[in-house]
């Protein structure tokens, strides 16, 4: 499984010169499977680039949303292949009450906010509620549960031969409790992200900016950092960066989340911040190894 | 490993929060939480006790009607919140460890998600003075 970052950033896009060492596109993770089959882990502004890199024949493409929070789906309007008649798109996402996906998703691609309507797209494109049970996209086995953030919000697993990946952007598992001594089946998201050969978790608040942003949504570091330890995930990224957080900044909180991750015990190097544009091999049976892209 | 329901888990960090006395059965009516308050009501706490299976929990701690009679478990209102998927009310008497017993008011309502129901939250509130006569209601 090959595993693609192109968009790092959490809440609003953030270019500058001071966001571009890790990159100011919103959440996208481009991941190859071992079959070829190819999936978009949310559609925010980095899958523009996603889409200017997939060739230009026909594509059967999975886009696979956790939420339809603007800076998850706020890409699909620029995503090049759903302009082609020969691209397949499936999208998925969760469920809710109140109408179906395709209608949800619509009221950002209408007017007076898009300047294209759903019914216009070129591609072939379906929509599609996960499933409560595991599916099969590919060579891989996909599994959603939804996890605490604001409003319906799933956490996905993808298990691709012995390789894993769990991506849990959106996440505040510890919003009201001790994650230290919560019993395991009691934290949200931890069956997805137990053993996984890759974590990308939400880390957009340091720990002294998350008591101003109790009930947003997020983690804060420590909360993540718990959250990678108890789910014994062999790598964990810190994904979702706030976009008040310049390079620097994120400089400063990378050294500090892994020299407190070697605190906790955890290996050295286990934990990054995620860099956009950076790829990651996640071979059988072996640590996942890391490549820019 | 199970994973507990979002709902649940969500609805156990609320209550974990809250003075008021509170407990939480799974789909299947078993009693998988109670807060703090809860446990300074019966005299245990949660992490005591642990998960407790829908039978043993009238032995420990009654409930009684008015006369002092065990109330059936199919009566209690958590039970008929999960079993209906209606809220239910009802007038009892808990006993706590020391054998001390505490007259409340019970307000129990399922917890529907979209994947059908995932459970019951019963909230217990003293009730008034000589207004445990009404058993359940």
């Amino acid at each position: 499984m090959k595993v693609e970052l192109w968009g790092t950033r959490g809440s609003i896009p953030a270019p500058g010169p001071e966001t571009i060492r890790y990159g100011g596109n919103t959440s996208c993770v481009g991941v190859t499977l071992a079959d070829g089959s190819m999936l978009a882990l949310d559609a925010g502004t980095g899958i523009r680039c996603l889409g200017l890199a997939l060739p230009d024949e026909p594509t059967r493409l999975h886009i696979l949303l956790t939420h339809l929070h603007l800076d998850h789906i706020q890409g699909l309007v620029f995503f090049a292949p759903a302009f082609r008649p020969q691209t397949e798109i499936v999208i998925w996402g969760p469920a809710s009450p109140e109408a179906s996906l395709r209608d949800r998703i619509a009221r950002y691609i209408s007017a007076p906010l898009s300047p294209v309507e759903v019914r216009e797209l070129p591609c072939d494109v379906s929509f599609r509620h996960c499933p409560e049970s595991e599916w099969e996209i590919g060579s891989a086995r996909i599994r959603a549960a939804s996890v605490s953030h604001r409003g319906p919000t799933l956490g996905y697993r993808i298990d691709d031969g012995d390789s894993s990946l769990a991506y849990i952007p959106d996440h505040e598992p510890a919003l009201g409790v001790d994650l230290e001594a919560l019993e395991e089946d009691w934290i949200s998201g931890f069956a997805l992200a137990r053993d996984a050969s890759l974590l990308i978790h939400d880390g957009q608040y340091t720990d002294a900016e998350y008591p101003d942003h109790v009930g947003w949504g997020h983690s804060a570091t420590s909360h993540a950092l718990t959250f990678a330890r108890r789910t014994a995930a062999e790598r964990t990224l810190l994904f979702h960066h706030d976009p008040l957080h310049s390079d620097d900044q994120l400089d400063d909180l990378r050294a500090e989340a892994r020299q407190r991750w070697v605190e906790l015990g955890g290996e050295a190097g286990a934990v990054e911040l995620a860099v956009e544009r950076t790829g990651y091999e996640l071979p059988a049976r072996a640590p996942a190894a890391a490549a820019t892209v | 490993m199970t994973q507990r329901p979002l709902e649940l888990i969500l609805a156990r960090n609320l209550m974990s929060a809250l003075s008021t006395p509170a407990f939480l059965v799974d789909e299947g009516g078993l009693l998988v939480f109670y807060n703090e308050a809860a446990g300074m009501l019966l005299g245990k706490r949660f992490e005591e006790l642990g998960t407790v299976g829908p039978q043993e929990w009238g032995s420990l701690f009654g409930p009684f009607d008015e006369s002092g009679e065990p109330i059936p478990y199919d009566d209690l209102p958590l039970v008929r919140a999960v079993r209906a998927g209606r809220p239910a009310h009802a007038e009892m008497t808990v006993r706590s460890t020391d054998g001390t017993q505490h007259d409340v008011e019970v307000s129990a309502f399922p917890i529907q998600t979209p994947h059908g129901s995932q459970g019951a939250i019963a909230v217990f509130w003293p009730a008034l003075a000589g207004s445990n006569g009404a058993g359940p209601a």
